[in-house]
């Protein structure tokens, strides 16, 4: 089942996200968990939420029964511990500044920024539409994840998508025909959904989105898109 | 049930574990570590397991994660978790970037990822490590049936309709338990009664 508007909250009764207690146990996949860590830095009550979960998680931790293990085990511990201060490699530094067309990539709150940066560098931002730039991330196998970046104003063309899609939007904002989306809000779109989001006109909408299928946008940009894919 | 069989982390052996982290990062001391790991690496091994990883894909996994716990020593802040949640944060995200399986999300209608903030919620004044005192004593509170539903769900990472397989309840029952008792533990952080 898919939802396609924003269910306002329900004071008496709020409901608890699966989404929360699968990241908690680890068990989300790894552009759903960005999702969630996106939406936790950009809102507080889901990073109480979040912090809530983690807690229920490692009380459980704690009182799982521990498992046998070899008798040397802290021993192999503190050999690969000395093994590796023997080699000691630098760490891997992420790329700053190559370009002025990124400073709003350092906007990001922290768990794209990194991420961002690096797809910036690599692939870099692919051209839409007027107006319109993806910049594909490369966090899972099994679900798409981009980040949108949406001029002032403009509509992004009408499309549906094979799965479901979540957007979540960082800065700026849109509007499509179930509602306006501010930062720290959250679009699911199912497949029977088609939408044509337009971002608010006080500034660039910059987006989250996650799908686990295809985005098939209708019309000529369509066309475009099949064309260059 | 045996939930209770090993008991959780008290405050004192606590204090104790975030005493042998400090020892770690500044003396790089090789008995506190021997302690940590004592504690610690059984249930590493048990939680990676729990996930699905067979027994010595989850002792590596688990050496892979005191090592760790070895090399960031000094990144740990006692007043922002306890050493059992920074532990099982870096085991969580080894395992997230390790495994990829995917979970894909089933949302509720009512579902708070669907929902706009709530401009009455004021940023939290607790700190983590308040909040983490908190639900861990509301916690010891709740009825082992609540606590089981919690660890399906939060520890095991089901979604709500495997629980109600697993658990032979309607979908709507598991949703509703889960929902009361994070009520539960969110009213106490908020003050209420």
């Amino acid at each position: 089942m898919y939802w396609s508007k924003v269910v306002s909250a329900n004071k008496a009764q709020p409901a608890f996200s699966e989404l929360y207690s699968a990241y908690a146990a680890g068990c989300l996949d790894p552009a759903f968990a960005l999702l969630v860590e996106t939406q936790a830095a950009l809102r507080p009550d889901v990073r109480r939420d979040l912090a809530m979960s983690e807690v229920i998680a490692v009380s459980h931790f704690e009182r799982a029964e521990p498992a046998e293990l070899d008798d040397d085990a802290v021993n192999r511990a503190l050999d690969a511990i000395d093994a590796a201060a023997a080699s000691n490699a630098p760490p891997r530094v992420a790329l700053n500044g190559v370009s002025s067309a990124i400073g709003e990539l350092l906007d990001l709150p922290a768990p794209l920024k990194d991420l961002a940066l690096f797809a910036a560098g690599d692939d870099g931002w692919k051209f839409t539409g007027p107006g319109l730039r993806r910049l594909a991330l490369p966090v899972s196998d099994a679900a798409e994840t981009e980040l949108f970046r949406i001029e002032p104003g403009v509509a992004v063309p009408r499309h549906t998508h094979e799965g479901s899609e979540f957007t979540l939007v960082v800065s700026g904002g849109f509007t499509d025909e179930t509602g306006s989306f501010g930062p720290g809000d959250l679009s699911v779109k199912g497949p029977a959904d088609c939408h044509q989001p337009v971002a608010d006109r006080d500034g660039p909408c910059i987006a989250l989105a996650v799908r686990d299928g295809g985005l098939r946008f209708q019309g000529v940009i369509g066309i475009v898109q099949r064309l260059i894919g | 049930m045996r939930l209770k069989a090993a008991t959780p982390a008290d405050p004192v052996q606590r204090q104790r574990f975030a005493d042998s982290m400090a020892k770690i990062a500044v003396d790089r001391c090789r008995a506190s570590f021997a302690e940590l790991f004592e504690y610690f690496a059984p249930r590493l091994k048990s939680y990676m397991q729990q996930l699905g990883a067979d027994p010595s894909h989850a002792e590596e996994l688990a050496q892979e994660v005191m090592v760790t716990v070895w090399r960031k020593a000094e990144q740990f802040d006692p007043g922002k978790a306890s050493v059992s949640t920074w532990i099982f944060r870096i085991a969580r995200n080894r395992r997230i970037d390790a495994h990829r399986r995917t979970q894909r999300p089933e949302l509720d209608p009512d579902d708070p990822m669907l929902r706009p903030p709530d401009p009455e919620t004021p940023d939290t004044t607790l700190n983590r490590a308040q909040l983490e005192d908190i639900v861990r004593a509301q916690l010891e509170t709740l009825p082992s049936e609540q606590l089981e539903l919690l660890k399906a769900a939060f520890y095991q990472g089901l979604s709500h309709s495997e629980i109600a397989k697993s658990f032979n309840l309607p979908l709507g029952t598991v949703k509703s338990r889960i929902r009361l008792a994070f009520n539960r533990l969110r009213g106490q952080l908020e003050g209420d009664p």
